[in-house]
């Protein structure tokens, strides 16, 4: 006999941020004069909302982490893929930071990215090793 | 008892001067008990996917989940986990 896993989490979770996210996008886009953009925008995030919605109702380790719930190790999945995603993108900026450095003589963008990404670590550490766990 | 059997999956975690292998029987008291994984699962509330994992030696449980486990088939962490 098997019973169905109860399920945590919100179902609508990811699909409300993706529609707000996309409608975000589509201001900024309407605003920027593009029209037809926008739309597409809104389109398209409202059709990977729907996507994240049907996700959600399944059985599984990334459907219960896009309800926003999970479990011990589910939670632990979210937090080393958040870790590497954050180690790419650190990787990233350096490297467009050092890139824009030798073509301009300026960081530009790149380099508020890593100091932005410095400072959040600095202060991560800080408040995490104060928090009982 | 301490295993020095190299690295590979969870159950073989180094810790300090050791490489432990971590063994345990949820899979036997589970069938014993009669339980499917969901069932466990919702028992403990967590995921079928996380019993599944645990009893495969793919995860190595919190001690508060470890404790819960042990208290719902009444027994010890030490006894369901063996390193």
């Amino acid at each position: 006999m098997t019973t169905p896993t109860r399920r945590h989490g919100f179902r609508a979770a990811s699909a409300i941020i993706l529609l707000l996210g996309g409608v975000g996008v589509a201001i900024a886009t309407w605003v920027g004069g593009s029209h037809g953009w926008a739309i597409a925008a809104i389109v398209a995030y409202a059709v990977l909302a729907g996507g994240a919605y049907v996700w959600a109702g399944r059985s599984n380790d990334v459907a219960a982490l896009v309800r926003g719930g999970g479990d011990e190790r589910q939670r632990g999945l979210d937090r080393d893929a958040t870790a590497i995603t954050a180690i790419v993108m650190s990787i990233a900026a350096v490297l467009g930071a050092l890139i824009s450095i030798g073509r301009t003589g300026n960081p530009g963008v790149y380099g508020e990215f890593c100091v932005i990404g410095g400072i959040t670590y600095a202060v991560s550490l800080f408040v995490l090793q104060r928090r009982r766990h | 008892m301490l295993a020095h059997l190299g690295k590979g999956s969870l159950t073989h975690f180094p810790y300090g001067k050791h490489t432990f292998h971590m063994d345990n029987r949820v899979r036997e008291l589970r069938a014993t008990h009669d339980l499917s994984q969901g069932q466990l699962g919702d028992a403990l509330g967590v995921s079928r996917q996380t019993i599944n994992a645990i009893e495969n030696g793919r995860y190595l449980p919190s001690l508060p989940l470890a404790i819960a486990i042990a208290r719902y088939f009444g027994s010890t962490v030490e006894q369901i986990f063996v390193a």
